[in-house]
């Protein structure tokens, strides 16, 4: 109580300093009586708001309060008040271990439940019942289970890589319904022992176990089993026993890398809590982890128990799987290519699903059993056994070898190669007669898979131990139950019972015998239907969306289109510009409310010095640029761009452009076939004004600047149209050329049709031209035939001169700008 | 005269018109020598041929380490090396050059004057450029198999995850594999489209393209951003590998390519707009 009041006057204190800083996760430390003599070290995690629902999470065999803070911490910080404590024996506690009694570990958790009824910050179900889960890894989960078979006040509760029946996890024995212990699980048993015992050596040579498991421990170890005391300690500390008393929602985890409490112990506790209360929230996970293993997969278990805790203790509509279950070689990582573990979720637990069959073919598996049992077949390694089965498998891939088969002392009884994929989730069994030339047989089955190589998969080193005793001369028949075990066989590939004589990991006979091992029925094995986590709905509303995306881009692309000006109907006038201005971006005005009508026949010069905002009003007449304002009509239709009014108009316009890659001709043809007019081409008139001769045929990439100008030229002329729009037309063509473009464009216009052509030399233009548009800072000057404007301006006949006067009279427009 | 917009650039012409580039050539010939020089170096380079099969990498488990056990996984490990690089690069090639290169030419103005409408031009762009781009997607499995089968024989696929699978169940896995591909690389043919439009610079929007999927690729190696990678286009270019398990989950396949098909229609939409109000000077 003193340590409490402490640390509750340093947190008002602290408040009182700093009031902005309130840490209401604060961790309170606290000696607690729980029975006479036996004090008991907890903590308390608190969390912003209170009350809370409280979780108790239970430490692992060696362990303290101190090796699960970080659950702690992570559970305070999601809401919940947390209470850890160093269980008899261990840490700061007193008292001695009982491995989870009822009347010591039991009833000290449940004096925990009473103290937290107690408290302010625990939410309350009714007078003296805390709103409370609890959870636990392999001792403290035993001690989670056993406690909510106990204690109705419990809501909710977690128990991973614990045991469910502790004579099976020592003793364990796979022939079904056998009452005889099974061989001692030597290794597993002398490494907790002495992790114990060698702490506390200074309480002699049991260190803190309490007497009777002592007695029990050295007796296994002297004879091999257990005597029917020692049967009865292991039962009554068994949560399977008890199965029928606990009513709390129950989440089994179990990890597949665990030679010591594997698959099958919360299968079997699973079957048991299912049979007893149906309605009972109960869900099951197998991971990959496991004493054997890593705890890789402890932030996706973290998750998993923090989503069964609020949906039991906070009641959040949260859909939790009945079963999931980790595939360790389940996907391929996507940033290195490595095999990398998947977890699938499935809606029953493998014991729901209906049983399938497999015909195996060997029809007798033979080996010897060497005296003492030297050389030792490795299967799996207490506390390494991951890396024992990792080089197990790696030597079988490699040669064909595997360290949990050693030849003579094994066997495999397998099934034909296999022609479709086979998945096996959960145990399996076989009926099989068993021979010995000694009255007893002590052997370890597995489920195994070859590939076509030879290679043999044993998933994580788990086999099944078999002891019978009282072997008739015939033999003995029995139903063997295989590990629990997730397992892919594809096809090609052998399913395979392994049977071996030895194995390290166990107590075996002392003298040397042959066994004899038959299948009499087939292969029985469990399948689960899965999904891959988090896949769900998914899975139809992508496609969907994208779908919809392209539906969406379609209406999208089609509502932001630039809308079109109607059409007009005008004066006889072939081109008619209105108004016609283009402000750019930068705020360039490069077309200032020009406006002029070109009629049929006319050969109209677009005249003006280097950006007068010739190009750019061309540009807006060939639909390239969009007009700031106002409008251009084509034989009364409106232009924009891809207009079809457009398609009547041949277009030279700033330099020639042309596929570098092909010839003249080629750009010719591929250029008619583009642009979808049908009609006369009149490709040979046209190829006569290029004047390329052989050089047509030349890639363009070859070509000189004057010689693409005249393909240019001619490619506007294609099919003759009514408009020719040219811009600069003579630029980079030597004197003779000009003249007989010239020439050419007379005798386009001579034909009826329409020419505008746009220029900075004015004398140029002036031999040219019909008619005059001249233009000035973007500005339009003049406009009119071009006897009119010359006949105007009697002092002079070129029109470069009149140029000159008429924008003497306009400087102040180019001061505006 | 009869003019019709529907008949503006036809599909044949534009297809011609791409594939006469030597560009063109050039970039399905990197497709189809890679399996060639990768077959080469393994089996005549310095540690080929020891006894026993040769491996490309260093692991027995891992795609790399299986490539050489006959065509099909030699195929799966083409693709795999292909994937981020090569394909990306080639995909953003064809669909990046295609609108930049006709305005670095100014050929452009031309067909848009002549008038090939804005919205057809680019149409007939993207079906060019898609086509091209399926058929190096297409070209990588096809040849990787061929060299892989005279140079490795035709043992069945054997996936990291286990599982070995005869021929045809094989090629029906690479078969999935390059569709998924294909769509996977809709975002970067988007995006490349979608810098083709906005640049007059062809190897600009290629490259621009190209640069932004291996920034994206290295932002998807951070782990500490989590969940944001889901949303990274390039987060799913290898979720192919699902299809080598013994049943497929589709499920993180639908949803990339989903997602991937997305982000490209997005772009492609976004480049269409673009293009339909964009003053063409060049």
């Amino acid at each position: 109580m003193k340590i409490r009041t402490i640390s509750a006057l340093a947190v008002i204190v602290a408040s009182i300093i700093s009031p902005s800083v309130v840490k209401a996760d604060e961790k309170v430390s606290e000696i607690i009586e729980t029975a006479p003599g036996i004090s008991i070290d907890t903590s308390q995690y608190l969390p912003k708001k209170l009350p809370a629902p409280a979780i108790l999470i239970a430490h692992g065999f060696g362990g303290s309060k101190d090796s699960v803070e970080s659950d702690a911490k992570f559970f305070a910080s999601k809401g919940f008040v947390v209470m850890t404590w160093s269980a008899r024996g261990f840490g700061e506690s007193t008292g001695q271990i009982e491995m989870n009694s009822i009347d010591s570990e039991v009833a000290d958790t449940r004096a925990l439940i009473t103290y937290l009824s107690k408290s302010k910050n625990v939410l309350l179900d009714g007078e003296g019942d805390p709103r409370v889960g609890i959870m636990g890894s392999s001792y403290g989960g035993a001690n989670a289970l056993l406690t909510a078979s106990h204690d109705l006040r419990i809501d909710a509760v977690i128990s991973d890589i614990s045991w469910s029946d502790l004579e099976q996890g020592l003793f364990p024995q796979s022939v079904e319904r056998s009452l005889a212990s099974g061989p001692f699980k030597k290794v597993w048993a002398g490494t907790f022992f002495s992790a114990v015992t060698l702490q506390s050596a200074y309480l002699g040579e049991c260190g803190a176990f309490a007497q009777r498991w002592c007695d029990a421990y050295q007796n296994a170890v002297l004879q091999g089993k257990p005597s029917p005391t020692d049967k009865k300690l292991l039962e009554s500390v068994s949560p399977i026993k008890y199965a029928s008393s606990i009513s709390a929602p129950t989440l089994l985890s179990q990890g597949q890398a665990d030679s010591l409490f594997p698959l099958s112990e919360s299968y079997k506790l699973a079957q048991e809590l299912k049979k007893n209360k149906t309605k009972n929230p109960l869900s099951m996970i197998w991971h990959a982890d496991g004493h054997d293993g890593s705890n890789a997969q402890a932030p996706y278990l973290r998750e998993q128990f923090l989503l069964w805790f609020q949906k039991h203790l906070f009641e959040r509509e949260i859909e939790f799987p009945i079963f999931q279950f980790t595939r360790s070689n389940g996907s391929i990582s996507l940033q290195d290519s490595t095999v990398i573990p998947k977890v699938f979720t499935s809606e029953n637990l493998p014991f729901e699903n209906e049983p399938k069959q497999l015909q195996l073919v060997t029809p007798t598996a033979a080996m010897i059993y060497p005296i003492g049992g030297v050389p030792s077949a490795i299967s799996a390694l207490p506390g390494i056994g991951s890396a024992g089965a990792l080089a197990s498998q790696l030597l079988s891939n490699l040669a064909g070898f595997s360290p949990a088969f050693l030849p003579g002392q094994s066997g495999l009884l397998e099934s034909a190669p296999l022609t479709e994929p086979i998945s096996i989730v959960g145990p399996s069994s076989i009926k099989v007669r068993i021979t010995s030339t000694e009255p007893d047989a002590t052997l370890f089955f597995s489920l195994v898979t070859k590939t076509p190589s030879g290679a043999i998969n044993l998933p994580n080193g788990i086999v099944a131990p078999v002891r019978i005793t009282n072997i008739s001369d015939g033999g003995t028949d029995v139903v063997v139950n295989l590990p629990a075990t997730i397992l892919d066989a594809s096809i090609g590939d052998v399913i395979a019972v392994g049977i071996s004589s030895t194995d390290q990991g166990y107590e075996t006979p002392k003298t040397s015998r042959f066994y004899s091992v038959s299948p009499l029925s087939p292969l029985t094995y469990q399948t689960s239907i899965a999904t891959a986590a988090q896949s769900s709905s998914a899975n139809y509303l992508w496609p969907l969306g994208a779908f919809a995306s392209v539906i969406l881009a379609a209406i999208f692309v089609r509502l932001r289109r630039p809308k079109i000006a109607p059409a007009k109907e005008t004066s006889d006038a072939l081109v008619s510009v209105e108004n016609l201005s283009k402000t750019y971006k930068d705020g360039h005005r490069a077309v200032a409310d020009l406006s002029f009508e070109v009629q049929r026949g006319q050969v109209v010069g677009l005249l003006g010095p280097n950006g007068a905002g010739k190009t750019t009003a061309l540009r807006m007449i060939m639909g390239l640029i969009f007009p700031t304002k106002g409008s251009i009509y084509l034989n009364g239709e409106s232009v924009y761009p891809g207009s079809p009014a457009l398609s009547n108009i041949g277009c030279f316009i700033e330099g020639p452009g042309f596929l570098p890659h092909l010839s003249g001709r080629e750009n010719l043809r591929l250029y008619w076939r583009s642009i979808g007019r049908d009609g006369e081409q009149h490709l040979d008139q046209v190829v006569a004004i290029t004047k390329l001769g052989t050089a047509l045929d030349k890639k363009v990439r070859t070509y000189s600047q004057g010689m693409r100008q005249r393909l240019a030229i001619a490619q506007s002329m294609l099919g003759m149209p009514d408009l020719l729009v040219l811009d600069e037309p003579t630029n980079g063509l030597d004197p003779q050329q000009i003249a007989e473009m010239r020439q050419v464009l007379k005798n386009y216009a001579s034909t009826g049709r329409t020419v505008v052509i746009s220029s900075h030399l004015l004398a140029e233009i002036q031999q040219t031209c019909s008619h005059v548009v001249l233009m000035h800072r973007g500005e339009l000057i003049a406009f009119g035939p071009m006897e009119d404007l010359l006949s105007k301006n009697r002092r002079s006949q070129s029109l470069e001169e009149i140029f000159l006067e008429l924008i003497g009279d306009d400087l102040v427009i180019g001061q505006e700008n | 005269m009869g003019y019709s917009p529907s008949k503006t650039l036809p599909y044949r012409v534009e297809l011609y018109r791409q594939l006469k580039r030597k560009r063109t050539a050039i970039a399905y010939l990197f497709v189809v020598s890679l399996p060639v020089l990768v077959a080469i170096a393994v089996k005549f380079g310095p540690s080929g041929n020891s006894g026993g099969p040769t491996r490309l990498g260093s692991g027995t488990t891992d795609l790399i380490g299986l490539a050489t056990i006959g065509a099909s996984n030699f195929t799966v490990t083409m693709l795999y090396f292909a994937t981020p690089f090569l394909l990306v690069t080639v995909i953003a090639l064809f669909n990046g050059d295609t609108v930049a290169s006709e305005a670095s030419w100014s050929t452009l103005r031309y067909l848009l004057a002549s008038p090939v409408p804005r919205a057809r031009l680019l149409l007939q762009k993207i079906k060019v450029s898609l086509s091209l781009s399926v058929l190096a997607v297409l070209i990588m499995p096809i040849s990787s198999w061929v060299v892989g089968a005279i140079a490795f024989g035709t043992k069945p696929l054997q996936s990291p995850l286990g599982a070995t699978f005869t021929n045809p169940v094989a090629i029906s896995r690479i078969a999935i594999i390059t569709i998924y591909i294909a769509i996977s690389l809709m975002f970067i043919a988007g995006l490349a489209f979608y810098l083709s439009v906005r640049t007059d610079a062809p190897l600009g929007a290629v490259g621009v393209a190209v640069a932004i999927s291996i920034l994206l690729s290295i932002l998807d190696t951070i782990t500490a951003l989590g969940k944001i990678r889901d949303w990274l286009p390039v987060h799913y270019a290898f979720s192919w590998f699902d299809a080598l398990a013994t049943t497929i989950d589709y499920s993180v396949m639908i949803r990339g390519g989903s997602y991937c098909f997305i982000a490209g229609t997005i772009l492609y939409a976004l480049a269409i707009n673009r293009f339909a109000h964009k003053d063409v000077t060049s």
